[in-house]
């Protein structure tokens, strides 16, 4: 057999290797966002004409204001309460040698499982004075009444609060494990240089992990935005004081299902990916998350050397 | 990938402030503590009556029983169509992660040993697809099943949670880390052809990776709400997740707004109800801990 057709017989079992994965990636993936963008021109019953009008339909839309408002304000608490105390907490996992370390590792993990209607459950328990099991902590805060926190101006907070304690323990043990890529050598020849264990944290650990925070940042944020779970479970009578379309998600979908608009549907959850399609492009072509090895590793090298010499220099 | 690293970094805080590393020490506990309590009081509490649990210690073991009775009354609720979620999400779950697995490793085989077209554009669109929430696509998902005629049919949900960017993606940099390429040329010398290459040399040296994918496969899957929740409006579909909701909504147990009803499902039942939930996922992140860091930090992180 010649050496082309050889060539060409093993490119064929590879794609069709490749082709389950393939079919999924286009089929359920790509066409649907192509089919949603040209979905939103379509005639419905709030744009009989057709036309690309209806966006700007949903952009005034009265119930868009307070949406973005509600999802601003929850990602503004959300994603800087994560991310600080995430790195706080790992760079304080780090300096721990003890044994029981790898208990407390365990137990952080712990409230990852509760998430979507389990946390709306265990979190409905915890702010009941009656039921609470963080009984004295709310005493603590005065709060003596359910109805003291169950406020609809609370519930950026509420809903920030269970976010954060759905994915803080497994960020914690992914950053946990980042700083573990820290050489030895560097952070050594740091304290030789008489760094603190503060200074070797904020100006050695951190610069160095900071492609990992980029990434946790981005993710972080990605999903905020996407907040549905948590109000719509909320909206089923446990709570009253809450919009029917409380979130943009929950706008998009009302549009879909209660009214049968898919095109402003369609229009609302396209304009919601543009961010999270701007973050992903950010990790993967401005940061070296995902670079080939020489590249990366050469880089990280350079890093250190660099962090270690401004340190000198400030000393 | 990580390994444990040899050069052991000694803190230096223990030195030169002890005070402040007992602070640090305290407040890791103090958080862990946090961290668990909730899930104690959710596991001890269908071990209790709806009485109990208000007037008794939040923290209190009640009886074994418990959980017995909880699950009996549960399945008074619509003629046990509990049990018809708790087997819908295991087997949806369980299709889901066998489709996503085989297809994320066959792909992050070929995209790392083969030479073929267009490979750069699938890694990229794989990556992006990996770091855009799955929930931002569930609405324009929504539209193509429902042009299809597929809602309401749970292959709808187990197709679309089968595409698995991250899993593609983990094996592209699993296969391009641990086989290296001239074994594939010697072995293709020797007459392999690729379906071989795959079966007799990469699959061997996989079990560490397919229990990675299985792993990310499960615990993204098995707690989903929204995708069910839009794409499988009867009932008889729900998921143990969905169902949850569905019984807020129509029980006195988290809504007094629907007042006395003869089923009796109440705050232990519910309880109950996210255990099933909840408990499967924390027993795997627990016991994978070190899959979920090797994972999310694959191809950063390089030794």
């Amino acid at each position: 057999m010649s050496k082309v057709k050889k060539a060409k017989q093993r490119n064929t079992a590879m794609w069709v290797m490749l082709s389950p994965y393939l079919i999924l990636l286009i089929g359920l993936g790509i066409l649907p966002v192509i089919m949603a963008v040209l979905e939103i021109p379509q005639k419905a019953r709030n744009n009989r004409e057709g036309g690309w009008g209806v966006v700007i339909k949903v952009i005034q839309d009265f119930r868009l204001i307070p949406a973005v408002e509600h999802i601003l304000g929850f990602v503004l608490i959300f994603v800087p309460l994560t991310i600080v105390f995430v790195i706080a907490m790992a760079l304080m996992l780090d300096l721990n040698n003890s044994k029981w370390k790898k208990y407390a590792r365990v137990a952080y993990i712990v409230p990852a499982s509760v998430s979507g209607g389990v946390a709306v459950l265990v979190w409905y328990i915890i702010f009941e004075p009656h039921f609470s099991p963080f009984k004295p902590f709310l005493r603590l805060f005065g709060i003596k009444r359910s109805d003291q926190i169950w406020q609809t101006s609370h519930l950026v907070w509420i809903f920030a609060i269970m976010a954060f304690f759905t994915i803080a323990g497994n960020w914690i043990l992914i950053q946990y494990g980042s700083l573990q890529s820290i050489s030895g050598e560097v952070i050594e020849a740091a304290r030789i240089d008489g760094c603190s264990a503060f200074q070797i944290a904020m100006r050695i650990k951190l610069p160095l992990i900071k492609k990992y925070i980029i990434y946790m940042a981005v993710l972080v944020f990605a999903g905020g935005l996407q907040l549905f779970v948590e109000p719509q479970l909320l909206d089923t009578g446990v709570f009253n004081g809450i919009s029917h379309v409380w979130s943009l998600d929950q706008l998009s979908y009302d549009f879909a299902f209660t009214n049968g608009e898919f095109g402003s549907a369609s229009a609302l959850s396209i304009l919601l990916l543009i961010p999270s399609l701007l973050g992903a492009l950010v990790v993967i072509f401005k940061t070296d998350m995902f670079e080939d090895e020489e590249t990366a590793a050469r880089k990280e090298r350079k890093m250190a050397k660099k962090a270690l010499e401004a340190m000198k220099a400030g000393n | 990938m990580i390994e444990t690293q040899t050069l052991k970094k000694k803190s230096n805080l223990k030195g030169e402030n002890p005070f402040a590393m007992s602070l640090v020490n305290g407040w890791l506990i103090i958080f862990a503590v946090i961290s668990v309590v909730p899930m104690i009081w959710l596991v001890l509490a269908p071990t209790k009556t709806d009485p109990q649990l208000s007037s008794s210690n939040p923290l209190a073991v009640g009886s074994l029983s418990g959980y017995w009775h909880a699950w009996h009354h549960l399945n008074f609720f619509d003629d046990g169509v509990v049990a018809q979620w708790a087997w819908n999400s295991v087997w949806y779950t369980a299709m889901i992660v066998v489709i996503a697995t085989i297809t994320a490793s066959l792909a992050g085989f070929v995209l790392s040993a083969s030479r073929i077209r267009f490979k750069r554009v699938f890694l990229i669109s794989t990556l992006i697809f990996m770091l855009v929430p799955p929930m931002a696509l569930v609405v324009p998902v929504f539209v193509l099943m429902d042009k299809l005629n597929l809602t309401d049919n749970p292959w709808s949900v187990i197709l679309v949670s089968s595409l698995y960017p991250f899993g593609a993606f983990l094996s592209y940099i699993y296969y391009s880390t641990t086989i290296p390429k001239e074994l594939y040329e010697s072995a293709r010398l020797d007459g392999c052809n690729d379906f071989r290459l795959f079966t007799k040399i990469a699959l061997p040296l996989s079990t560490p990776l397919l229990s990675l994918l299985a792993f990310f496969a499960f615990i993204g899957n098995w707690g989903n709400y929204f995708l069910p929740y839009i794409l499988l409006p009867s009932p008889e579909h729900y998921t143990l997740p969905i169902g949850l909701g569905f019984l807020f909504v129509s029980t006195p147990a988290l809504n007094p707004g629907v007042g006395a009803t003869s089923v009796p499902v109440y705050k232990p039942e519910i309880a109950l109800a996210g255990v099933l939930v909840a408990v499967p996922i924390m027993l795997v992140f627990m016991f994978s801990q070190k899959r979920l860091v090797r994972g999310m930090l694959a191809g950063s992180i390089k030794e």
